[in-house]
């Protein structure tokens, strides 16, 4: 048991050090395909677009279809489902116990840009 | 009944980890993030099953095969949850590895506020630091115990971290039902509110390093059989200063007013310091527990017995007379160590079915197939019973196997509970 914990322990190291290793040496993988419609989308368009198949949320000024990511947000689908169609700014600023989501967040959330929120 | 205790603690087990990783299961999601919420789930899962593994309780050690079983899966359990729960990060750092190695890294280790991803890492550091002391022979049992609760606060941390990431339904009443059993082991066991208190009777040495205590109840006594064991801790009082610590000491006698012998041997510091002890200190006892003698067939028995390890063979002579033909082979370092030597020979002496070996083994290992060997004890395959420290267990369990004895007539307990 003793020379499992030890061997488990060493390779789990030995890992993260090989991926922090490989933050330096392996080359980026070609940037996504980012805002492939840059464009004005009304309240009520994004209103349209408010089931998890088809979900548009506005964030900060921009819309985004999160549809292809909903499946791998580690909350419960009935937290984020709500704001499909709707401004979820306030929600993405305080997810769990009032906290904003972080910068990889961001980034990760630009993938999935559609164009910018418009007045009417 | 067997075969239901025998499965009992599997299916505890396997009824912990299935349950959450079937409510988590993921659906439709990349191989390798899928790979690690089951991971999470189920080492968390096994977390839960090693705390309820490391409850003392009579009725819960009868129900799940007796507590040597019960510390032997806690073990097995809470390494395999640990194996899971390092797999758990890696696997997904493999995910986000697909896009880039740069975000696989800020998965693991994010460079602005993620509470729940700081937690997750303190409870898996937690744990590796708890289960490295766990593994360390050389400290203090005190000084290990303390370090050992660390693994505790890594369970918690580990469930606090999913609910930080918005997942309570299932993790709430988890967290709840982890802390109760954290509770439940440190206030009403180690504690000794569980406990039946009782008093130090009478203490006299059987040896140079051998205390045998008579304990008198104060409440109802634990209901004990000779060959089973007890945890006592022993408290402050009549002059004896204590370390207040649980050890489990074997029953080497049960007497008829519900007193209750035990026999202490100098191996650490609180033993040895136990050696002071004197009558009116007051101790609780926690009981009683182990079947290694019970339940014996109807066949010649060899008995072999290793320094203290005597007590559970002494406690049946002393309970009734033998009803099967026994060879008993008890081994001690030197004459000054052999405890009961006297009242072993009296006792064979008057009782013709039983066979008394004895041997001063010194500092070398005993030869044991010349020992058996000329006493002919292997004659008829007899039902094995072996009561002795570690090493001379192992030794045993070689030579009587080499000796064509099989594995179901061999019975021993380890009384190791780190």
């Amino acid at each position: 048991m003793r020379r499992l914990y030890l061997s488990g322990t060493l390779v789990f190291w030995l890992l993260i050090a090989a991926l922090w290793g490989a933050k330096f040496w392996l080359p980026e993988a070609d940037a996504p395909a980012i805002a492939v419609h840059e464009r004005p989308v009304s309240p009520a368009e994004l209103s349209r677009h408010a089931v998890p198949d088809d979900c548009w949320m506005a964030i900060r000024g921009s819309v985004y279809d999160v549809s292809p990511y909903l499946p791998e947000h580690p909350s419960r689908p009935e937290l984020v489902l709500p704001w499909c169609g709707r401004d979820a700014s306030e929600a993405y600023a305080t997810k769990s116990k009032g906290r904003p989501h972080s910068a990889q967040a961001d980034e990760l959330l630009a993938k999935y840009r559609l164009g910018s929120l418009a007045a009417q | 009944m067997r075969l239901i205790r025998r499965l009992s603690i599997p299916l505890l087990v396997l009824a912990c980890t299935a349950v959450p990783v079937y409510w988590a299961f993921p659906d439709g999601l990349p191989a390798a993030r899928s790979l690690a919420i089951v991971l999470g789930w189920a080492g968390c899962g096994l977390l839960l099953a090693s705390l309820l593994l490391m409850l003392r309780e009579t009725w819960l050690a009868h129900w799940l095969g007796g507590l040597e079983r019960m510390y032997r899966w806690h073990h097995r359990v809470g390494m395999a949850a640990y194996l899971l729960l390092l797999a758990h990060p890696l696997a997904l750092a493999a995910d986000a590895l697909m896009d880039s190695p740069r975000r696989a890294w800020q998965v693991l280790f994010p460079s602005t506020l993620l509470g729940p991803i700081w937690l997750g890492w303190l409870a898996l550091l937690l744990l590796m630091l708890g289960l490295a002391a766990t593994f360390s022979t050389r400290l203090a049992y005190r000084t290990w115990r303390w370090l050992h609760f660390l693994l505790g606060i890594g369970v918690l941390c580990s469930l606090l971290h999913v609910l930080l990431l918005g997942i309570d339904e299932p993790v709430l009443p988890l967290l709840v039902l982890c802390a109760l059993l954290l509770g439940w082991r440190l206030i009403g066991e180690d504690s000794a509110r569980f406990a039946r208190p009782y008093v130090v009777a009478a203490a006299l040495h059987a040896s140079d390093d051998v205390l045998e205590i008579t304990l008198a109840p104060l409440a109802r006594p634990v209901a004990a059989n000779a060959g089973q064991f007890v945890l006592v801790a022993f408290f402050s009082g009549a002059g004896f200063r204590a370390c207040g610590e649980f050890h489990p000491f074997t029953v080497s006698a049960v007497d008829a007013d519900g007193q209750l012998r035990i026999s202490v041997k100098a191996l650490g510091d609180c033993t040895r310091r136990m050696q002071a002890l004197v009558s009116g200190v007051p101790a609780r006892v926690h009981g009683p527990f182990g079947s290694f003698l019970a339940n014996r067939p109807a066949a010649r028995q060899l008995w072999l017995a290793g320094g203290i390890g005597i007590t559970p063979f002494l406690a049946l002579l002393r309970s009734a007379r033998l009803v099967h033909p026994t060879t008993l082979f008890y081994l001690y370092r030197s004459e000054a160590d052999a405890a009961f030597l006297s009242e072993l020979q009296s006792v064979a002496a008057a009782d013709r079915k039983l066979a008394l070996y004895t041997l001063a083994t010194g500092d070398e290992p005993p030869n044991l197939d010349l020992l058996l060997a000329e006493a002919g004890a292997l004659a008829g395959a007899p039902e094995c019973y072996l009561c002795g420290p570690p090493g001379m267990l192992a030794a045993a369990v070689k030579t009587l196997r080499r000796h064509g004895i099989r594995p179901r007539h061999i019975h021993f307990e380890n009384f190791g509970f780190r």
